[in-house]
C-alpha cells in the first residue's frame, strides 16, 4: 500500500471512528451548554478520539485483517482487484458505513430541532396558510415596479458575466497544468489556482456584503460581487476544459514554428470555444438567480425589493415579486438550455 | 574544386550520438548516429517503443534531447533555444499519425497555418494572411489533389484527405526537410498508398528530403531509398530496404514475428 492511500485511509477512518466515539461520549456524559462551548478542551477530546480511531483502523486492517471503510474506499486499484465479491452486510466496512450514516442522521435530527409537532401545529399552520393565500393572490399593482427591478437584476447579472469573461479567459490558460509546465510558470499556476480557490470558496453573498461596505449598498455592489464570483468559477471551468484538450493539434501547430500565443489561439481555443460559450451562458443564468439572493443583503434589483415587502409581511406583494422572479428564471433557464444544446 | 565537392556531399541532417532519457527514467534513445543526404527518402522502422517517434520529435525539438548533436544544414539544433527552436521548426515540416489538423477550421485555414512561423503573431491572430500565402496554400492543396475541398471544415474529410491537408500544411512552410511520424498508420490500405504516393511526389518533384517512420515493410520496400532500424533506442540496421531479409526482420522485430503484407 502506498503512502498517500495509507494516509487517506487513516484520516478517513479516524474521522468516522472519532466521530462515533465522541457522539457516544456526549450521549453518555450529557454535557451542559457551558461545557459544549469549551472549544479548546473539546477539540482535544475530539483529537484524542481521532487518534484512537487511527489506532483502531490500523489494528483492524493490519493486525486483524478486517477491512475498514477507509481501506475499502482508498485502497489502491491493484489491491481492490484482488477482492472477492461479498454482500455488504457481511463486511465490516459495510456496517461501518451504515452505522456512521445512521448516527449522522440522528445527530442531524437533534441539531436541526426537527419536530413534527411544529410542522403540524395548528397556529403555525394557519400562518402558513395566510402566507400562501397572499402568495396565490398576488397584488399586480406592484407589477410595473417589479418588472423594472428585475430588469435591473438581469442587467446586473449580464454586466457581471461580461466583465468576468475576459479576465476568466486569460486566467484559464494561466491556470491550466498542461500549459504552465516550466518551473516558473508552474509556480504562477499554483499561486493563481490557490487564489481562485480561495475566491471561489467565499460565497457571492459575502462578497456582496464586502462590496456594499466598499462602494455602498446597491446594484453596483451586487454586480461586483457576482463578477468576482463569476471570474473564479469561470476560470476554473475554462481551465478544466483547457486541460482536457487533445495534444495532437498542439503538436501540429507547434511543428510549424508557431509562437506560444499562436499555438494557444490556433490549437487550443478552437477546441474550447464551444464549451466556453456554453459555460458562460449558464453562468449568466446562474448570476440572474444569484443576483436575486444578493439583493437580499442590499445588492439592489428585485432581491432588495423582495426583502422590503417580506419584512413587512405584505404577502400579496411578495407573491407578485416571486411570480416575476419565477417567470424570468424559468425563461432564462429554458433559453440557456436550448442554447447550450445547440452549441454541443 | 575540393570545397565544392564537400558542399555537395555534406549531409542535410547529421545526427551524432543522440540520447534521450525521459524524466521517468525511460531511455528512449541510447546514442543514435546517422546521416541523411539531401533528397533522400529515409525510412525508420522498428517496434512501437523503439524510439522512432522520439527521434523525429527530437529533430524539430518537440522533445528536448538529453545529449548529442543534431546538425541540420550545419547548425546544431540540439543547442537551439527559444526563438531559435521556432525558426528551426519553420524550416522542418512534420506530419503525424493522427493528422493533427484543427478540426473546426477550414481546409484552407489549416494549410495557412504552415505560415504561422513567419507571420507576426498579431496579424495571424486576426487572420490577416497575405494574398501570397493564400495563393501558396492553394497551390499546395492542388499539388495533393484536394483544392476543391478548400472551403470545407477539416473534420468533414476522410482520414486520407486529412493527411493530404497535413502534407499541404507542411509544404506551405517551404521546408527543407519533411518529418513523417507514422503517416499512414491510421489509414486503410488503399488510402495508404495514395498518401505515400504524395509523399514520394513531394520528395521527387520538390526535392524535399523526407524522414518517415513506417510500420509496414512492404511500404518500406516500395518507397524508401534507405532504411534505418531502431531497436530499444539503438540502430540495429542501416542500408537498402531490399536487403532486409527474414533474418534481419527477425532481429528487428523479435524472433517469431511474421511480416504482414499490405497491398
Amino acid at each position: 500500500m502506498n503512502r498517500s492511500s495509507l494516509i487517506r485511509r487513516t484520516v478517513f477512518d479516524s474521522l468516522t471512528f472519532g466521530f462515533l466515539g465522541v457522539v457516544f461520549l456526549i450521549a453518555i456524559a450529557q454535557p451542559t451548554d457551558r461545557q459544549m462551548l469549551e472549544l479548546g478542551r473539546n477539540s482535544l477530546i475530539f483529537l484524542a478520539a481521532m487518534v484512537a480511531g487511527a489506532v483502531l483502523s490500523s489494528v483492524l486492517n493490519d493486525v486483524l485483517k478486517i477491512r475498514t471503510l477507509g481501506e475499502a474506499i482508498f485502497a489502491p486499484a491493484h489491491k481492490k482487484a484482488q477482492l472477492e465479491e461479498t454482500s455488504w452486510w457481511k463486511t465490516f466496512s459495510g456496517w461501518q458505513l451504515a452505522v456512521t450514516i445512521v448516527v449522522m442522521f440522528v445527530v442531524a435530527l437533534v441539531k436541526t430541532k426537527f419536530s413534527l409537532y411544529e410542522l403540524l401545529n395548528e397556529d403555525g399552520f394557519a400562518g402558513a396558510v395566510r402566507l400562501f393565500q397572499g402568495l396565490l393572490n398576488p397584488n399586480f399593482a406592484l407589477l410595473p415596479r417589479a418588472v423594472l427591478n428585475i430588469i435591473e437584476t438581469i442587467f446586473m447579472a449580464f454586466l457581471a458575466t461580461m466583465l468576468a469573461i475576459p479576465i476568466a479567459f486569460v486566467l484559464s490558460f494561466l491556470c491550466a497544468k498542461n500549459i504552465m509546465k516550466s518551473p516558473p510558470a508552474f509556480a504562477l499556476y499554483l499561486v493563481l489556482r490557490t487564489f481562485l480557490n480561495v475566491t471561489r470558496s467565499i460565497e457571492a453573498l459575502i462578497w456582496a456584503i464586502i462590496f456594499s461596505v466598499w462602494v455602498g449598498i446597491g446594484p453596483f455592489a451586487g454586480m461586483l460581487a457576482l463578477m468576482i464570483h463569476s471570474v473564479a468559477s469561470l476560470a476554473k471551468q475554462y481551465s478544466e476544459m483547457v486541460e482536457t484538450v487533445s495534444d495532437g493539434p498542439i503538436e501540429g501547430i507547434q511543428s510549424t514554428g508557431a509562437t506560444k500565443l499562436q499555438t494557444i489561439w490556433f490549437a487550443i481555443v478552437p477546441q474550447v470555444v464551444l464549451p466556453y460559450i456554453s459555460f458562460t451562458v449558464y453562468r449568466w443564468d446562474i448570476n440572474v438567480r444569484m443576483a436575486t439572493i444578493i439583493g437580499l443583503v442590499g445588492g439592489g434589483g428585485i432581491g432588495t425589493m423582495l426583502m422590503t415587502y417580506q419584512g413587512q409581511a405584505m404577502w400579496p406583494e411578495v407573491g407578485c415579486i416571486i411570480l416575476v422572479i419565477a417567470a424570468v428564471v424559468w425563461a432564462m433557464d429554458q433559453a440557456s438550455a436550448y442554447l447550450r444544446e445547440a452549441l454541443k | 574544386m575540393n570545397g565544392e565537392h564537400e558542399v555537395v556531399t555534406q549531409p542535410i541532417l547529421s545526427i551524432r550520438n543522440l540520447v534521450k532519457t525521459y524524466p521517468n527514467g525511460v531511455r528512449a534513445l541510447k546514442g543514435v548516429t546517422f546521416d541523411v543526404q539531401k533528397g533522400e527518402f529515409l525510412v525508420i522502422i522498428g517496434l512501437s517503443g523503439s524510439g522512432k517517434s522520439t527521434l523525429l520529435r527530437c529533430i524539430n525539438r518537440l522533445h528536448d534531447p538529453t545529449s548529442g548533436e543534431i546538425l541540420f544544414q550545419g547548425e546544431d539544433l540540439a543547442k537551439a533555444q527559444g526563438d531559435g527552436i521556432r525558426r528551426i521548426r519553420g524550416r522542418i515540416g512534420m506530419i503525424f499519425q493522427h493528422f493533427n489538423l484543427i478540426p473546426r477550421h477550414t481546409v484552407l485555414s489549416n494549410v495557412l497555418m504552415g505560415r504561422l512561423g513567419i507571420t507576426s503573431t498579431w496579424k495571424s491572430l486576426f487572420g490577416l494572411w497575405k494574398d501570397d500565402d493564400k495563393a501558396r496554400a492553394l497551390d499546395y492543396l492542388r499539388l495533393v489533389g484536394i483544392a476543391d475541398k478548400a472551403k470545407i471544415r477539416a473534420d468533414q474529410l476522410s482520414g486520407g484527405q486529412q493527411q493530404r491537408v497535413a502534407i499541404a500544411r507542411a509544404l506551405t512552410q517551404n521546408p527543407d526537410l519533411l518529418l513523417a511520424d507514422e503517416p499512414v498508420a491510421s489509414l486503410d490500405p488503399a488510402t495508404c498508398h495514395t498518401v505515400m504516393d504524395y509523399l514520394r511526389k513531394v520528395n521527387r518533384e520538390l526535392g524535399i528530403t523526407v524522414v518517415a517512420n513506417l510500420h509496414f515493410l512492404s511500404l518500406v520496400r516500395e518507397y524508401a531509398t534507405r532504411v534505418i532500424a531502431l531497436k530499444g533506442g539503438e540502430i540495429v540496421y542501416e542500408g537498402s530496404p531490399h536487403n532486409i531479409d527474414e533474418a534481419w526482420f527477425a532481429r528487428i522485430y523479435g524472433e517469431g514475428s511474421k511480416e504482414v503484407h499490405i497491398n
